[in-house]
């Protein structure tokens, strides 16, 4: 019973995750930038709803779109004027970019709000269910249920919709999106974008599980890129698979053996995929070297 | 190989054809050799003598500035010249500084064979893990080193019996402030060194790490890292091994690093995972190098001075805006000058482009 219970607490934590590495994973699809910012925005979403919580008093369910929309905008002014100069440009360049950022906003974030940790403790979702035994967290599996509602929008969006099947197009093949008629310029602001914002929902979701730090950037971003290597770069489903399998492996560890390390399962993980199977278990073999 | 990398050629692939601008290159150009030696033995001796009337800070924020450019132009062998971008000098430097630090701290070795030990442990290492990692290209390799860094930060932290975990390591007290009394210009020298050991080794890290850089910068073995950054399928076609160049420069690059680590740990005295295995450590190699400009031989030496002497300054006035300040600086630099300070002067025609440089 107890083993169940680490995995199904496991299974939700991992929802979460993969709202959040879906974000990078688009990013990364698109332009071929991986975004080493997207904590940052991560953290940024959970300050967000932190202080919409704390200072206004506003349910930390209703911030979430509010924290969606800030970083939204932010993310599509940062792809207007930084990110977008170094697209097609050598990996080191994006790569430094994303990271001046990302160590910008966390220092930003430092001197504005210290390294202090703080929580969401809204009363309604302290405490768990209790289902046939097992004891649910009420946060988590609130959080789970609309990470999984935001990402499977996503997909929807993505497979069903003009827009983000011209966003598919990109992914695949720049130049000939391009020929097709399709704004490329405008397809990769509205990606950052809308990466940003499902980065900023996930961090609204975690200030409700876990306590929030400026740091905290950091200690997400690993285990998103364990995530979508897993799963294949650039795959949908198989990152949201790979974040499933991500959450429950991390749990079980920090069950059976420590919490130590369970933080080395998500690098691990991601070396033994790459040496293993580069592209991925769901990805395009031979995508990889 | 990833679509990335066949659709753009690197910015310093640009700065290496010669032919482009139409500048004569100067006369002056093959002595460049030559030159360097002089300045070389002119710095050095500088740097030799200068412990004896600087004060303690100055020695230290002189070792800083001796260590980045150890890290940075090692940083450059492969990363620079060859083109893969590699986030593994945290890695390697924890991984250095730890073993340094614990041979010191269970006092099995004096403290030169162990930064020695500690940088060929981690050469090893390198081709040990190289083989199967540099497999992987563009964003792989990169996300790759990145979870190795990470790795050995946890492992390091978790593996508690012989490291002490997150407790961090207390190195011995170092007592070696020996009074000046020899007699002789000599005697009084060895005192000094005696006093600075840390800033010595250092230094001749540092000079070895750049003796190396000119070698591989002026060699056939350069050409072919060149080659495999701008087209590696091409590269192998024309018969260069790249598997033994890569791991050449790989196994090169990581021996710095690590017994930079091992003295750094000496000299500060306390060493714990999250400090020593900072991501940080691989950012300042890299921004170092791309400041000065990545794949040269003088771009890491200049953006070791200024970037270290520019935070250090920032430091001073305000702990806090460090960060902000540093992210901001790596913005602009990747932004406005992506191929150095040396490509910023090669394009004003105020440097020659030379393979010297």
């Amino acid at each position: 019973m107890d083993t169940l219970q680490v995995i199904l607490s496991g299974l939700l934590l991992g929802g979460v995750y993969a709202l959040f590495a879906a974000g990078l994973n688009m990013i990364f699809g698109v332009m071929r930038v991986i975004n080493l910012a997207h904590g940052e925005l991560m953290m940024l979403g959970a300050y967000i709803t932190f202080f919409l919580f704390s200072q206004a008093g506003v349910n930390p369910l209703l911030s979430i779109p509010l924290s969606a929309a800030a970083l939204l905008v932010l993310g599509v002014i940062l792809q207007f004027t930084l990110v977008e100069r170094v697209v097609n440009q050598p990996l080191l360049s994006s790569l430094l970019l994303t990271f001046g950022l990302s160590t910008l906003m966390m220092g930003i974030a430092l001197n504005l709000w210290t390294s202090n940790f703080r929580s969401v403790a809204w009363s309604p979702l302290t405490g768990s269910w209790d289902v046939f035994g097992l004891a649910v967290s009420k946060s988590r599996l609130v959080a789970f249920g609309i990470a999984l509602l935001v990402t499977g929008g996503t997909y929807l969006f993505l497979q069903k919709s003009t827009f983000g099947k011209a966003i598919r197009a990109t992914s695949q093949h720049p130049e000939v999106a391009q020929i097709c008629g399709i704004d490329v310029r405008r397809v990769r602001l509205a990606t950052f974008g809308l990466g940003s914002a499902m980065a900023a929902i996930s961090g609204s979701l975690i200030a409700m599980i876990f306590t929030i730090s400026p740091e905290m950037g950091r200690m997400f971003i690993g285990k998103a890129f364990a995530i979508i290597v897993l799963g294949g770069l650039g795959s949908f489903t198989g990152a949201f698979i790979g974040a499933l399998a991500l959450g429950t492996s991390e749990t079980l560890a920090a069950y059976w053996t420590d919490t130590q390390l369970a933080e080395a399962v998500a690098y691990a993980v991601l070396l033994l995929v790459l040496l293993i199977r580069p592209s991925g278990l769901f990805g395009r073999a031979g995508s990889g070297a | 190989m990833s679509s990335a990398t066949d659709r753009s050629p690197s910015p310093a692939a640009d700065a290496d054809s010669t032919i482009v601008r139409g500048r004569p290159t100067p006369k002056w150009e093959p002595y460049l050799g030559w030159g360097y030696l002089v300045i070389l033995i002119l710095a050095t001796g500088f740097l030799l003598w200068f412990p004896s009337s600087a004060t303690a800070y100055s020695v230290s924020l002189a070792l800083i500035v001796l260590m980045t450019i150890s890290l940075a132009t090692s940083w450059n062998y492969l990363s620079g010249f060859g083109g893969y971008t590699s986030f593994g000098h945290a890695g390697f430097f924890g991984i250095g500084s730890y073993t340094g630090g614990l041979l010191l701290h269970y006092e099995r070795v004096s403290w030169i064979p162990a930064v020695v030990i500690a940088g060929l442990g981690a050469g090893v290492l390198a081709l040990l893990i190289g083989y199967p990692v540099l497999r992987l290209r563009g964003p792989y390799f990169a996300i790759a080193m990145l979870a190795f860094s990470e790795l050995c930060r946890v492992l390091v932290t978790a593996w508690d019996s012989l490291t002490l975990g997150g407790r961090g390591v207390y190195l011995p007290i170092l007592r070696f402030q020996r009074e000046e009394d020899g007699a002789s210009a000599w005697d009084r020298f060895g005192v000094q060194v005696h006093n600075n050991q840390n800033y010595y080794a250092m230094l001749v890290l540092a000079i070895v790490a750049v003796a190396i850089a000119y070698a591989i910068g002026t060699s056939r073995f350069g050409l072919e890292l060149l080659a495999i950054r701008d087209d590696e399928v091409a590269a192998q076609a024309m018969g260069i091994q790249t598997t033994r160049v890569k791991l050449t420069a790989f196994g090169l690059s990581a021996i710095f690093p690590a017994a930079a680590g091992a003295i750094y740990a000496r000299q500060v005295g306390y060493i714990d995972p999250p400090t020593v295995f900072l991501v940080i450590w691989s950012i300042r190699s890299i921004a170092t190098a791309i400041l000065g400009g990545q794949g040269t031989i003088l771009g890491p030496i200049i953006g070791a001075v200024v970037l270290t002497l520019v935070s250090e300054r920032v430091w001073e006035t305000d702990p806090n805006l460090y960060q902000v300040i540093f992210g901001g600086l790596i913005v602009v630099v990747v932004l406005f000058m992506p191929g150095g300070l040396i490509a910023l002067l090669q394009n004003r025609g105020i440097l020659p482009r030379s393979r010297r440089l």
